[in-house]
């Protein structure tokens, strides 16, 4: 799979090196969404992945791993997912100060700009709709961690 | 955006929507080509065979009507080791969640474009049916529209129909 190029250019691919420390957690109930989106990561040198098939999953794993001191940095979230939806996990969570630098981002098919607005509003770091190539996936990873060191800087985190 | 809701027809412009949401899908998540011929449109029934296909309903205010992705085993095993890796064996369950996704990217794209320009289409929950050679019917009372894609050699296809929503006065006369 063509994924983004991060050899040639020193400053890319420092930015990789940046990332490859990231916890990422994938919710979405299609296999192919969740195998597609850790193929994309291990192109950004991103290893530490794990992944849930429905809400409730994610919930659960979202939790331990705070629990354990090993919080996600990135969860991904499909909108449309068995037992509890991705935007309910979402809210669930962004009403809970102590998640407030964990980075949540809506990967979905659903492209409707009022449902985009509403995971917006409810707290969404990002919003990318399927289909998504590795290549721009790839670029959005480097967004979504800009924000999390903006985020962790003013809250005195592991950035510095 | 207007209020004035335009009436979906089976025409080129629809057919344009859903080749540029197939090759978009396939390229994107599989990086693949795949080319595609001209549509064709008829009325009445018609029957599609296939091995796996993914199923959505759709309504506009007056408009009733299916979208089908339909796809053989060869083509959905050619396609998924791109991203579960070629030493991966396609199992049926993996089969079924690729065809299913790809239902749902493609539709939702589709209505996506068509909302944009005031359609106000609704999708209905997805769903696949699968089986070797299995017929897709589909009852309806008005034209359909098949347009057919090519990934090297083998062949898979969307297939649309729609009708007039029946109103309570119809409904009535019956």
């Amino acid at each position: 799979m063509e994924g983004f190029d991060s050899e040639q250019d020193p400053q890319r691919r420092s930015n990789v090196s940046q990332l490859a420390n990231l916890r990422v957690l994938i919710a979405d109930d299609h296999f192919l969404i969740r195998q597609f989106v850790r193929n994309t990561l291990k192109e950004s040198k991103i290893e530490n992945v794990q992944t849930a098939a429905d809400g409730s999953e994610a919930i659960d794993l979202v939790q331990k791993s705070k629990l354990a001191g090993q919080p996600y940095d990135i969860v991904f979230l499909d909108w449309n997912m068995p037992t509890i939806s991705g935007l309910e996990v979402l809210s669930y969570f962004r009403a809970k100060p102590e998640y407030a630098d964990t980075a949540f981002v809506m990967l979905t098919a659903e492209s409707e700009q009022q449902n985009i607005m509403k995971a917006i509003k409810a707290g969404a770091t990002s919003y990318i709709v399927k289909p998504v190539s590795p290549a721009d996936l790839g670029k959005k990873l480097f967004e979504i961690n800009e924000w999390l060191k903006r985020k962790r800087q003013v809250s005195g985190g592991i950035f510095g | 955006m207007s209020n004035v809701q335009k009436q979906l027809s089976l025409d080129d412009t629809l057919a344009r929507d859903i080749i540029t949401a197939v090759l978009r899908s396939m390229r994107e998540t599989f990086n693949i080509e795949v080319t595609t011929a001209p549509p064709e449109y008829g009325d009445g029934m018609v029957s599609l065979v296939g091995d796996i296909s993914g199923i959505i309903g759709l309504v506009q205010q007056q408009l009733e009507g299916t979208m089908i992705l339909c796809m053989t085993n060869e083509t959905v095993r050619d396609i998924l080791p791109q991203v579960i890796g070629k030493s991966v064996p396609v199992t049926h369950e993996m089969a079924v969640d690729a065809v299913g996704e790809l239902t749902n990217m493609i539709f939702g794209q589709v209505k996506n474009d068509l909302n944009q320009r005031d359609y106000q289409i609704k999708l209905g929950i997805p769903c696949v049916v699968t089986g070797r050679g299995h017929f897709v019917c589909q009852f309806h009372r008005g034209r359909y529209m098949i347009v057919p894609f090519n990934l090297d050699g083998r062949l898979f296809q969307v297939y649309v129909a729609t009708h007039e929503a029946r109103t309570e006065s119809d409904s009535n006369k019956q």
